[in-house]
């Protein structure tokens, strides 16, 4: 996103609608600018409408900036997935894909969310920290798809110091390695300069309980008490074991 | 795309929010499907929900109704917002019984949702659990504005825009629904409550910036 200096009359207006703060006030030209290294062209400042003079305009972007575009505007689907947004249909279609079947874990780690955004090299220390356990990441994720190496989670080299909203690691584990993916999660927490948040989405077992669930408390994590519940109406329903 | 997932919050705030969504499996069942997310309208427009939003076309609140109804596609992922449980139990009996064949998300206290599924003689599937945010925390806001950031999962509410808001009602220049539901525009999925926003702005409002820690 560029502001077009000749218009702009400094009002500020659109700097509280920036959710990476980088629309900075110059103070000698009385206006605003934009600073485009932290910028992850989300479109916010646009969307919102809240310029009167029409300064914020969206620049023609080349290769890398559209990259950081489809990470952080949910309204550009990513060539990878049919759905608008970052992600993938994960837990929400279960029912029907048999995606994360009995005795698996599908997890994903968000890097940036909430609110704070994340560069590639922090996406890549978590992605090659969990790959050390053996994981097998989500191939329709856009992430896996910027991966030069899927067994070790190497993201490219020139996507490194890019920087989006937010990019969400995800992958599937057998059961008995969900602790020391945890435990690698944990870790490597230490070792990045941006929040993330970690969930796991799990097929019930008969019981109606979530054994990934259980995994987690007993490593000290306290899942909030809200969460998301596919019920199980999507048709055809998919049939382990078949 | 855990868009609806983790919602931070109290359980007396949270008791009052809870998403209800539809979707259809891109490489399976999706063809077709379009006139079935108007369906899915249909069902939980009845129920007077406080937010609704199709992640094709927007949310209610930046959208006539009818251009969200009219507006669903074969890859629609179609929400809306209720705050209540009684009524959840009412739009998953609904849903049981149309049998759209979309898969039906609920977003919401993972308990009450259960006992809410019960209630609709339905069998829970699969479940999702936020283990909340690790990493350099101390980028973090307060926690009243990460209650109502973490309500759009995209991340499209800056937070300082929320601080903003709660001034505002505290100089008496807005009201907290007006306010609520600017910041409810601002999620284009329609997955913010508006009604718990309002609430958690009115306790902002109440302090002085500093004392919101
Ligand atoms: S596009 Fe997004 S990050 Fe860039 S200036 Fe606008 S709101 Fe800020
Ligand atoms: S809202 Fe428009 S005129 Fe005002 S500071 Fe931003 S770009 Fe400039």
């Amino acid at each position: 996103m560029i502001i077009e200096k000749e218009i702009c009359i400094g009002c500020k207006r659109c700097q509280l609608y920036c959710p990476m703060e980088c629309i900075n006030y110059n103070e000698n030209q009385r206006k605003c600018e934009i600073d485009l290294d932290e910028c992850v062209e989300c479109g916010i400042c646009l969307r919102s409408n809240v310029c009167t003079t029409d300064a914020l305009k969206q620049q023609e972007l080349d290769e890398m900036r559209k990259l950081r575009q489809t990470f952080s505007n949910p309204l550009i689907p990513h060539k990878t997935t049919s759905v608008p947004g970052r992600g993938t249909e994960e837990m929400k279609t279960n029912d029907v894909t048999g995606r994360f079947r009995r005795g698996h874990v599908g997890v994903a780690i968000e890097l940036g969310r909430p609110g704070t955004g994340t560069r590639f090299i922090d996406v890549e220390k978590v992605a090659m920290a969990v790959a050390l356990i053996g994981v097998t990441f989500e191939m329709f994720n856009p992430v896996t798809d910027l991966m030069v190496n899927k067994a070790t989670g190497k993201i490219k080299d020139d996507v490194l110091n890019e920087k989006v909203l937010s990019a969400i690691v995800e992958f599937d584990v057998d059961i008995d390695k969900l602790e020391k993916v945890l435990l690698a999660t944990k870790q490597v927490a230490n070792n990045v300069d941006t929040v993330f948040s970690v969930d796991l989405a799990c097929r019930l077992d008969q019981d109606n309980t979530s054994p990934a669930e259980s995994i987690a408390k007993k490593l000290g994590f306290e899942p909030y008490i809200t969460g998301k519940t596919n019920v199980g109406l999507g048709r055809p329903l998919f049939k382990e074991g078949e | 795309m855990t868009h609806t997932l983790h919602r931070r919050g109290t359980y007396e705030n949270l008791k009052n929010d809870y998403v209800i969504f539809a979707i259809a499996a891109q490489t399976v069942n999706a063809k077709g499907t379009a006139p079935l997310f108007q369906d899915f309208y249909n069902i939980v427009n009845k129920y007077d929900p406080v937010n609704i939003g199709d992640m094709v076309t927007g949310n209610m609140y930046s959208l006539s109704k009818s251009v969200i109804e009219n507006g669903t596609k074969d890859n629609s992922i179609f929400h809306a917002v209720f705050t209540d449980v009684e009524t959840v139990v009412k739009v998953l009996k609904d849903l049981k019984e149309a049998n759209l064949g979309l898969s039906i998300v609920v977003s919401g206290i993972l308990k009450h949702v259960d006992k809410c599924c019960s209630e609709a003689g339905i069998q829970r599937h699969t479940v999702e659990n936020s283990l909340g945010i690790l990493g350099n925390t101390k980028k973090l806001p307060t926690e009243k504005v990460l209650q109502i950031n973490t309500m759009c999962g995209h991340g499209m509410i800056a937070f300082n825009l929320i601080e903003y808001m709660a001034e505002m009602i505290k100089m008496g220049k807005k009201t907290a629904k007006e306010a609520a539901e600017e910041l409810a525009s601002q999620c284009h999925c329609g997955i913010v409550n508006p009604v718990r926003v309002a609430a958690i702005l009115e306790e902002m409002a109440k302090l002085s910036v500093t004392e919101r820690d």
